[in-house]
């Protein structure tokens, strides 16, 4: 996979690695997982409000503090960092492409449109062409790599679905260009483009991934239906909340709970008024008016899981909290969301030397169980859309069984606790005492996911790889980076 | 007043029965679904439903444009629960009349009516949280192990009651309202099958999003009605058998009989026989093709033709799959999806339909005239992918189909649900 000598990176095509329920367990202890947790909350944690360095709240007369809050930007601004602005390049390519590919009329077809698979294909041709024209990326260094995650990201043109697991996917694109130091300064400015990254980028993204849901009418690929959380997508409820939480000083961890000040309070979002307001400004308030705009009835009906949200007491720092634990839990723990993701030398799929192995945790008690032999575990996750499908898309040649269940059940959600430790309590602690928690777990902010003797982009400059030094988790040894 | 009409009154009222009455009715249902075979037989006149997905007030809405129970015979062909918000109270108001009219109402096994697939679809997280334990999820699920995987509907008439005298009515097509939007009547025997005119139900009509090419005339049917008079023709037989089933045929299957013989009782397994009736769907294929759901098949005209020859069937009616219309019609009529979920999931936007047939009270079944091609657009000629030598050798041998009269209906009004209390939220927000 990687090797470092000579200084040279040893890219791959990404492959699947995750063909049963069984190698969920190593899943969860791999490189690529560590990094995907430890990016998500990098940039989770660039968007939460900031005191700004001068304001500093003083002692108890801390009336004249600042607070500065990040928006959501879709502007064609010059101000975005540069990476970002290539990137926004890119997406809005995207999205001109995919009207070359006007949605088919059909007298009496089903729901997905099957022009979508002709812009999937179109996207395919052109996609490599997309990265070296917009990025940089050359062939051998990363394009061939970063071009799986990024035609990933749209959907599956087999089901004309869209979900969390294409949503993964170009999260792990993002993660990826900032593994070869795309969005690299040099002058500490980093944090700039990893918000940049949410406010302009992802959320460039989700746009244009809700007008192929509407033009190609794409089904949900993951869902419990009224009962989970949305029917597509889960980023914008992680960030969108982090843009309302408590402000915090530099250097500080992400707060457990509060909100901005400024902030609507979550139950607003059922507020038409409200809505308007923030839609435009905040990712939370963008997704579920997107909602409001696709779905006919009760939003209390369509929507339960929000709508029950929407009651939490303390403040969106709450709700980003349990957005990012559930998905660990209910996206990276959920064998039919992430069987597709490959893995390559960006993302690994090497265990990081040293993990421990997964223990119990507190949501096992949520899995269903059974008494029947005959049903497999690891099927709580995303399904297949409105056509239904089998979760387990590959029969399994054993019997899956309770031990799956079981398995990854155990998997889930402690790594990531361990991997970064600003999300997963020791059951009970946290969950029923969060004030009593003020200190940070969350890793220092200067700590950056990255590779380490990577060549980079043309006309970039090298990151001083002693610079990036990857968030290890607590169970990796030191420099495990460097072992081949 | 019975503790058993209590129960439907409360669920009628869309609120949920405590938990030691659900265990009891799902006791009781059991008791009753072990005498079933897994094919049941129905007679007609008969109501045929699809997938309900547990849209609760649509259910509501359903019972008002078929008719209410015991006053209308229903036969359910799955995916009661799953998706919507309703699963429960829309399962267990069904189960309910099940107990209570035994003989007016029958459900059979959809691909939903399982452990694993309510584990992924939402089923078992509403049991969660309207319940606070699983314990009703797995009451329903024990009952779902009894369903019947299939119907024979016997009797069905060739006509449709309440059709004007000279006309053999084959298909009409009502509003919830009771008026009728279109007619179509039965067409003539030979080779009107090759001359019928195009639209979407020219047997070679739409599916899996896969469309015609061909356009719509303006006075053929409506999409999803094949009214296009590519039905056999009728020289005066009775209608032939309807077998209904969730998904569709299997390739272990060969005849109905073989249905009888497997063992339903147990969790819907990933592949065989069992599986298939429930999981796959027609397509515009020849022969069998493999299923992008991951289970069941996929099966083509050919399939249907010989199956419906060899077991005496003039049609199959399935649900299972989301057709916009609310009903289709495929394969010269012989096979039809009846879809009873208006704008599913709350966005599709799609209408709902059911299914009448109606019963033969002449006995023999009455003669039908043959009207040429009365009615019938004559343009758009569409040869489609029809298995030739099947087509040859059953064309004179295709058992006419019932007389089928679909109500379409929309989704029922929402401004009377009031806003609930908020829930606690799950454990990743404590």
């Amino acid at each position: 996979m990687m090797t470092t000598a000579g200084g040279r990176h040893q890219f791959t095509v990404p492959v699947k690695k995750i063909n049963t329920g069984a190698d969920m367990q190593h899943f969860l202890v791999s490189k690529a997982y560590r990094d995907i947790v430890t990016f998500l909350h990098q940039l989770n944690r660039s968007v939460c409000p900031r005191y700004c360095a001068d304001a500093a709240p003083a002692g108890g007369g801390g009336t004249t503090t600042k607070v500065r809050m990040f928006e959501t930007d879709l502007s064609n601004s010059s101000a975005h960092p540069e990476g970002v602005e290539r990137l926004r390049k890119l997406l809005l390519a995207v999205d001109l492409l995919s009207s070359e590919y006007p949605a088919e009329a059909y007298a009496d077809r089903r729901f997905g449109n099957r022009a979508f698979r002709s812009f999937l294909g179109g996207l395919r041709d052109k996609a490599g062409w997309l990265l070296e024209e917009h990025l940089g990326l050359k062939s051998g260094k990363g394009k061939e790599e970063l071009v799986v995650y990024l035609l990933g990201a749209w959907g599956s043109a087999e089901r004309l679905d869209y979900g969390t697991g294409h949503e993964l996917s170009f999260l792990a694109f993002l993660g990826g260009l900032w593994k070869l130091g795309f969005f690299y300064t040099g002058n500490g400015k980093e944090e700039e483009a990893e918000r940049g990254l949410v406010l302009v980028i992802v959320e460039l993204y989700l746009e244009t991934v809700r007008k192929l849901i509407l033009k190609y009418t794409l089904e949900p690929a993951g869902s419990h239906g009224v009962w989970g959380l949305d029917d597509h997508s889960f980023l914008p409820y992680i960030f969108g909340s982090a843009q309302l939480t408590r402000p915090i000083k530099d250097g500080e961890a992400m707060p457990l709970e509060g909100s901005a000040p400024g902030s609507p309070k979550p139950s607003e979002i059922l507020n038409a008024n409200s809505m308007k307001m923030w839609r435009g400004k905040n990712m939370y308030f963008s997704a579920i008016g997107f909602i409001n705009d696709v779905k006919k009835g009760p939003f209390w009906e369509h929507s339960p899981t929000l709508y029950d949200i929407s009651g939490i007491a303390f403040g969106w720092g709450k709700i980003n909290k349990g957005m990012v634990k559930m998905y660990d839990a209910e996206v990276l723990g959920k064998f039919p969301v992430v069987q597709h993701f490959p893995f390559g030398s960006l993302f690994e799929w090497e265990a990081v030397p040293g993990a421990r192995m997964p223990a119990q945790s507190v949501h096992v008690a949520s899995q269903p169980t059974t008494t029947s032999a005959s049903l497999p575990g690891l099927c709580t996750g995303a399904g297949r859309g409105e056509q239904t499908s089998w979760p387990l898309r590959q029969r399994l040649s054993g019997p899956a069984g309770g031990a799956g269940a079981a398995t990854l059940a155990q998997a889930r959600s402690v790594p990531i606790s361990s991997a970064t430790g600003a999300i997963q309590e020791p059951s009970g602690l946290g969950g029923q005492n969060p004030e009593s928690q003020p200190r940070s777990r969350e890793p220092p902010s200067g700590r950056r996911v990255s590779i380490p003797d990577l060549p980079f982009l043309e006309g970039k400059p090298s990151p001083p790889g002693a610079q990036y030094s990857v968030t290890r988790a607590p169970w990796a040894k030191d420099n495990d980076d460097n072992d081949g | 007043m019975s503790d058993l009409d209590r129960a439907i009154a409360q669920l009628r009222a869309c609120r949920p029965i405590p938990e030691a009455e659900v265990r009891e009715l799902c006791h009781k249902a059991r008791e009753l679904l072990i005498e079933e075979g897994n094919v049941v037989t129905v007679n007609a006149p008969v109501t045929i439903c699809g997938d309900i997905h547990g849209q609760f007030h649509d259910l509501m809405e359903l019972f008002r444009v078929g008719g209410d129970v015991p006053d209308t015979n229903y036969l359910f062909m799955g995916d009661f629960v799953d998706r919507g918000f309703y699963s429960l109270e829309s399962f267990l108001l069904l189960l309910c009349l099940k107990v209570r009219y035994p003989d007016r109402m029958t459900l059979i096994r959809g691909n939903h009516e399982s452990r694993q697939i309510t584990t992924v679809y939402g089923f078992y997280d509403e049991c969660l949280r309207k319940y606070g334990s699983a314990n009703v999820w797995r009451y329903c699920c024990d009952v779902f192990d009894y369903l019947a995987l299939g119907a024979i509907v016997l009797g069905a008439s060739n006509t449709l009651p309440g059709t004007p005298a000279g006309e053999d009515v084959e298909i009409e097509v009502c509003n919830p309202d009771q008026q009728i939007m279109s007619r179509f009547l039965r067409r003539g025997r030979g080779r009107g099958a090759e001359g019928s005119p195009s639209g979407n139900g020219n047997g070679n009509g739409v599916t899996n999003g896969v469309s015609s090419t061909s356009p719509t005339p303006a006075n053929t049917g409506p999409p999803g009605s094949g009214a296009s008079g590519s039905s056999g023709g009728s020289v005066g037989n009775p209608a032939g058998a309807v077998l209904c089933v969730h998904g569709g045929l299997s390739p272990l299957i060969d005849n109905v009989d073989k249905i009888r013989l497997l063992d339903r009782k147990q969790e819907v397994p990933h592949e065989g026989a069992m599986c298939d009736l429930l999981w796959s769907d027609p397509d515009e294929i020849d022969g069998w093709g493999l299923s992008p759901r991951g289970a069941g098949f996929l099966f083509g005209a050919d399939i249907v033709k010989v199956f419906n020859h060899r077991n005496d069937l003039s049609l199959i009616a399935r649900a299972h799959q989301l057709v916009m219309e609310g009903f289709k019609e495929m394969f010269d009529n012989s096979i039809v999806t009846v879809w009873s979920a208006p704008n599913y999931c709350y966005r599709c936007g799609n209408v709902a339909a059911l299914l009448e047939l109606s019963e033969d009270d002449a006995g023999l079944g009455v003669l039908a005239r043959s009207n040429g091609d009365v009615n019938r657009s004559t343009g758009g000629v569409v040869a489609g992918p029809r298995g030739v030598l099947m087509e040859n050798d059953l064309e004179d041998q295709v058992l006419p189909g019932p007389a089928r009269r679909y109500r379409v209906f929309t989704a029922a009004p929402q401004d009377s649900r009031g806003m609930p209390a908020k829930k606690p939220v799950a454990d990743y927000f404590l």
